[in-house]
C-alpha cells in the first residue's frame, strides 16, 4: 500500500501483466487451500513447514501462517527430550527464513517477531550474530525503527555495558548527524548513564554540558537538519520540576486548592490540610475537571466561613518541609499565594555554556537572518538563560517567526501567549492581584495556566483571540462572578462548563449564533450579555 | 527560508476539488470480483478492510453502498469460540487488531449481537499482561498499538472496567520518549502512528493529563513539510494517512491550528485518484481503501463540511461515539 508508483502502460501490457498476476494468484490459491486444508487434519508435519515458508517468502505478513510454524515447532520441541540436531537445524532454518522474508520487506512485524520468538524459545541462542545483525542491517537503513527496536531487544538479553551502546550512537550520529534514530537511544541511554542524583537533575552536570556541545556541532554544521534540535530542546528542559501548591481560596460557598501539575485525589488527601481557626477540617476533596488527575480541587466541608478567621492550608510533601500557607481576607474571600516562579534553573556550567551559544547564534544570525532554526533556537536559549530578561527580544522574534514561517504561525502565536501570561503570573503573585486581565499588548489565543488564576471573582479577557476550543479550560475559574469573553472569536457555546457566574458577556463574538446564545441564557441562571 | 528536505512537490495538474462520488464508486467496486489479485493477495488483513471501507462509506454518507448483511454474517463467521478473539478472515487466527476492526464494524451498524460479546472482553482481557502491555494474540508480541485496540474495544462494549485501566496507561507512559512522543514499546522511537495510538489510550481513559502536551504538540506540528504534506518521523517523506495520525493527535490534543491547514489540505486532494477514485500514500501513487479513508477522515477534521465529523479518537463517524455516549478526553488549553 506504499511507494507503489502508477505507471501507465499500453492495453497490451497490461493483459500480459494481468495473465501474469492470475497465474501467480493460481499458484496463491492452491497452495493456502492445501494449507489450510492440512491445518484442519492436524498434519502439522515438516511438509506444512515447507509449504507456508514457500508463501511466506513472498508474502511475510500472513501471521496465521507463522502461527502454525511454531505450532509445529512446538511440537517437534515437546517430541524431543533435549534438543536434538534436528531440533537446532529447524530453529536456524527458521531464522533464516526470517532473514529471507526481511531482506523483501524490512519492516514486516511478522517477520521480526518470529525471529524474537525462536531465539527466546530455542536454548543457547547466539546473541553476538543477533548484534552483528543488527549493525549491519543499520549500516543499510539507519533510521528503520524495527532494527532498532530489535537491537534493543537483543540488548536486553546480552546485557553489554551501556557505554558500548552510548559510544555506538556517537559513532552513528558522527557518521550522520541527522540520524534521529540514533539521537532517540542517545537520551534512553544517556539518563540511565549519567543521572545527576545529587541534585536530582536528570542529566550530570558535565554531561549535560557535553551533550549541549555535541548538538552545537551537529546543528550549526547545517541549520536545516532538524534531528539535533528536538535534541537540544529536551536537554533545555532537562531541568529539576516538583509539584507544587500554587493557591488556596476559600470562600462562604466553596473551598478550592490549585497545583501547578494535575495531581490525584490521593496526593490532595495525603498532603493538603486546611486549618480554621487553628482546627483542622474534615470534607472530601472533589476533582473540579472531573477526572482523575486535576490542577483544581474542591473541598466540601460543613464549616461556615465568618469574617476575620484564621485560616491556613497546610501542606505536606515528602522530603521537604512542611509548608503553612497564610489565607489572607481580600472582601468574601480568603487567598493563600505560594511563590511561584517559572524560570527554568540550571547548575552553573550549563548555564555557561547555553549562553556560550546564544553568542554562536547570534553570529549565525548576522550571516543567514532568516533561518527558522537559528531563530527559534535562539528564542529558546533567552528563554531558557533569563525569561523576564530577554522577554520582550524573544516576543520579537517569534512575531518574525510568525511571518518567516507561517505554516507553524499558531504554534508561535499560543508560544507569545504562555511565555507571556507567565510573566505576568508572577508579577500578578508579587502584587496579590486580585483580579485577572491581559496586561500586555500581544493578543492570547490560548488559556495556558489558568489555574492559577481560580480565585479570581473577576476575570476580563476583553478583546483577545480566544476561539471556542478554550472554553472547557474555563472550568477552572470556580470563583469567578464576572467573566467576560467580549470581542474574541467564538464559534459556538459548545463546551462551555457549568459555572457559578453572575454576569458573562459574549458579545463581539461576530460568529456566534443568535439562536444558540438564546438556548444558553435559558439553561443559565446568570446574566448573559450578547 | 532555505529547505533542504526530502518532500514531494505538487504537480500543477493535480485534483483540487473533491471526487466523493468517484470515491464512493471505488470502495463500492473494490472486492466486487473475488478474483482480483490485489483483493486475494490482503485476504490476511480483511477485516480491517471492510472497517476502512465502511467508515470511508459512512463518513461520505453512502453506508447503503456497502453490502451489509454478507459483511455482518462474515464477522460471526470469522469468531473463534474457543478464545473468543476475531480473525482477519475465515480460516485465519484470532487478533487482537481484527478484533477491534470487527468491534468499531458492529458499532456503527450497531449490531453488536452478531458476535458474543463476552467472548471478546475475555479474549482482550486475556491478553494484558501483569506490566499492563497487551500481547496482540496468544504469540506475544507488546505492541502499544494492541493496548489502544484493546481500550478502545472494551469501551466500544461499554466493558472498559474488564481490564486493569491503571496500568495500562502506566505501560503506555513508560513508552514515552525525549521528545513527548511515543513508540511501540518502551525504548522505541516516536511514529506519528504509535504516537495516535497513545495519545488515543490516554484520551480513552481520561489520563491526557499525563502528556507533555506542548513537546508533544510541536513535534508533532513540525511534520508538516513545504508541499503541506505530513511525515511520521524527522527527515522523512511525507504519507497521505500521516495526516490522520499527526491530525487526529492534535485534535486530542487541542491543538489542530498549529498546523497549516490550507496546504495540508491540498495535499490530501492532491493523491486522490482522478481516473478510478480513492486515495493513495502520495501523489501518482496507486489508490487503497486505507489511504482512502484517511484522505477523507484527514479532510473532516479540516472541517470539509462535504463529509461528516469524524471522531478524533476513535476514527469513526461522530454520530456514532454520541449514540454510544462516549466521551474520549480532548485536552484543555
Ligand atoms: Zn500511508
Amino acid at each position: 500500500m506504499h511507494g507503489r508508483v502508477k505507471v501507465r502502460t499500453t492495453e497490451e501490457e497490461k493483459a500480459r501483466k494481468e495473465k501474469e498476476k492470475q497465474e501467480k494468484l493460481k499458484v496463491f490459491k492452491h497452495a493456502m487451500q492445501k494449507i489450510w486444508d492440512k491445518r484442519k487434519k492436524e498434519e502439522l508435519d515438516l511438509e506444512l513447514m515447507e509449504l507456508t515458508g514457500k508463501v511466506l517468502t513472498s508474502n511475510p505478513d500472513i501471521y496465521t501462517l507463522w502461527n502454525i510454524r511454531r505450532e509445529i515447532l512446538n511440537i517437534f520441541r515437546k517430541d524431543m527430550e533435549s534438543e536434538g540436531q534436528q531440533l537446532v537445524d529447524l530453529y536456524d532454518a527458521e531464522l533464516r527464513l526470517t532473514e529471507y522474508c526481511l531482506k523483501i520487506n524490512p519492516k514486516s512485524y511478522c517477520a521480526w517477531h518470529q525471529r524474537e520468538w525462536v531465539l527466546t524459545t530455542r536454548s543457547n541462542p547466539d546473541w553476538k550474530t543477533e548484534l552483528a545483525l543488527c549493525n549491519k542491517y543499520l549500516k543499510f537503513d539507519e533510521r528503520n525503527f524495527h532494527t532498532w527496536d530489535y537491537r534493543r531487544f537483543v540488548i536486553s538479553q546480552c546485557k553489554p555495558s551501556l557505554k558500548e551502546e552510548f559510544d555506538y550512537t556517537t559513532e552513528k550520529l558522527l557518521d550522520n548527524f541527522s540520524n534521529y534514530s540514533a539521537w532517540h537511544y542517545r537520551s534512553k541511554i544517556l539518563v540511565d548513564l549519567h543521572p545527576d542524583l545529587e541534585a536530582g537533575r536528570p542529566i550530570e552536570d558535565e554531561h549535560h554540558k557535553h551533550e549541549l556541545k555535541m548538538v552545537e556541532s551537529a546543528a550549526f554544521t547545517d541549520p536545516d537538519d532538524t534531528s539535533a534540535w528536538f535534541y537540544q530542546r529536551w536537554l533545555l528542559g532537562a531541568v529539576k520540576t516538583t509539584v507544587d501548591l500554587v493557591v488556596c481560596t476559600i470562600s462562604p460557598l466553596k473551598t478550592t486548592v490549585a497545583f501547578n501539575e494535575p495531581v490525584s485525589k490521593d496526593y490532595v488527601q495525603m498532603t493538603t490540610n486546611l486549618l480554621i481557626n487553628d482546627v483542622s477540617v474534615n470534607g472530601e476533596w472533589l476533582p473540579c475537571e472531573g477526572k482523575k488527575y486535576n490542577n483544581v480541587w474542591i473541598f466540601k466541608h460543613n464549616e461556615i466561613i465568618g469574617d476575620n478567621f484564621d485560616i491556613k492550608v497546610e501542606y505536606n510533601r515528602e522530603n521537604v518541609d512542611k509548608l503553612t500557607i497564610l489565607c489572607i481576607q481580600k472582601n468574601s474571600l480568603y487567598i493563600g499565594r505560594n511563590n511561584i516562579s517559572f524560570q527554568r534553573k540550571y547548575s552553573e556550567p550549563v548555564i555557561k555554556e547555553l549562553k556560550k551559544q546564544l553568542d554562536s547564534c547570534r553570529q549565525l544570525l548576522t550571516m543567514e537572518p532568516d533561518n527558522k532554526w537559528t531563530l527559534l533556537t535562539t528564542t529558546f536559549l533567552l528563554h531558557c538563560i533569563n525569561a523576564k530578561h530577554y522577554h520582550n527580544e524573544v516576543i520579537d522574534i517569534l512575531k518574525t517567526l510568525q511571518i518567516k514561517d507561517k505554516m507553524h504561525a499558531g504554534y508561535y502565536g499560543d508560544l507569545i501567549t504562555k511565555w507571556s501570561i507567565e510573566l505576568q503570573l508572577e508579577d500578578d503573585y508579587r502584587n496579590e492581584e486580585l483580579e485577572l486581565k491581559v496586561k500586555f499588548a500581544e493578543k492570547i489565543s490560548s488559556l495556558p495556566h489558568l489555574h492559577y488564576y481560580s480565585f479570581c471573582e473577576n476575570v476580563n479577557l476583553f478583546n483577545q483571540n480566544l476561539t471556542s476550543r478554550v472554553l472547557s479550560t474555563l472550568s477552572v475559574l470556580q470563583h469567578c462572578k464576572k467573566l467576560s469573553l467580549e470581542n474574541n472569536n467564538l464559534t459556538t457555546l459548545k463546551g462551555f462548563p457549568s459555572l457559578n457566574l453572575e454576569e458573562l458577556n459574549l458579545r463581539g463574538n461576530k460568529d456566534l449564533d443568535m439562536k444558540e446564545v438564546e438556548i444558553f441564557k435559558q439553561q443559565n441562571n446568570y446574566n448573559v450579555i450578547f | 527560508m532555505s529547505f533542504n528536505t526530502k518532500d514531494v512537490v505538487l504537480k500543477e495538474d493535480r485534483p483540487k476539488t473533491l471526487l466523493l462520488q468517484k470515491h464512493s464508486d471505488y470502495l463500492a467496486g473494490y472486492g466486487l470480483n473475488k478474483d482480483d489479485y490485489e483483493y486475494c493477495m490482503t485476504e490476511h488483513i480483511r477485516m480491517s478492510g471492510i472497517y476502512w471501507s465502511l467508515t470511508a462509506m459512512e463518513l461520505m454518507d453512502q453506508t447503503s453502498r456497502m453490502p451489509k448483511s454478507e459483511i455482518i454474517e462474515f464477522i460471526t463467521s470469522c469468531q473463534d469460540t474457543e478464545s473468543g478473539g476475531i480473525s482477519a478472515s475465515i480460516g485465519h487466527d484470532p487478533h487482537m487488531l481484527y478484533t477491534l476492526s470487527a468491534v468499531q464494524v458492529l458499532a456503527m451498524y450497531d449490531r453488536m449481537d452478531a458476535v458474543d460479546v463476552d467472548g471478546i472482553v475475555r479474549f482482550v482481557t486475556s491478553l494484558q499482561q501483569p506490566d499492563g502491555s497487551f500481547f496482540g494474540d496468544k504469540w506475544g508480541e507488546v505492541d502499544t498499538r494492541f493496548s489502544f485496540c484493546a481500550v478502545m474495544c472494551l469501551s466500544l462494549l461499554q466493558k472498559l472496567e474488564a481490564i486493569n485501566v491503571n496500568k495500562a496507561v502506566d505501560f503506555v507512559l513508560s513508552c514515552m520518549n525525549f521528545d513527548g512522543g511515543f513508540g511501540s514499546k518502551p525504548g522505541s522511537e516516536s511514529h506519528a502512528g504509535l504516537i495516535y495510538c497513545c495519545v488515543g489510550t490516554l484520551s480513552i481513559c481520561k489520563r491526557m493529563d499525563a502528556l507533555h502536551a506542548d513537546e508533544l504538540a510541536w513535534w508533532l506540528c513540525e511534520r508538516q513539510l513545504p508541499s503541506g504534506g505530513l511525515n511520521g518521523r524527522p527527515e522523512k517523506l511525507p504519507d497521505l494517512c500521516y495526516s490522520w495520525w499527526v491530525m487526529s493527535s492534535l485534535s486530542m490534543l487541542n491543538r489542530i491550528h498549529w498546523v497549516d491547514k490550507n496546504s495540508l489540505e491540498e495535499f490530501i486532494l492532491a493523491c486522490q485518484d482522478a481516473e478510478t477514485g480513492g486515495f493513495s500514500d502520495r501523489p501518482g501513487d496507486i489508490p487503497d481503501p486505507f489511504h482512502t479513508l484517511f484522505g477523507l477522515a484527514g479532510l473532516s477534521l479540516l472541517g470539509n463540511s462535504s463529509i461528516k465529523l469524524v471522531n478524533p479518537t476513535y476514527c469513526m463517524p461522530q454520530e456514532t461515539i454520541d449514540r454510544l455516549k462516549l466521551e474520549p478526553q480532548v485536552l484543555h488549553v
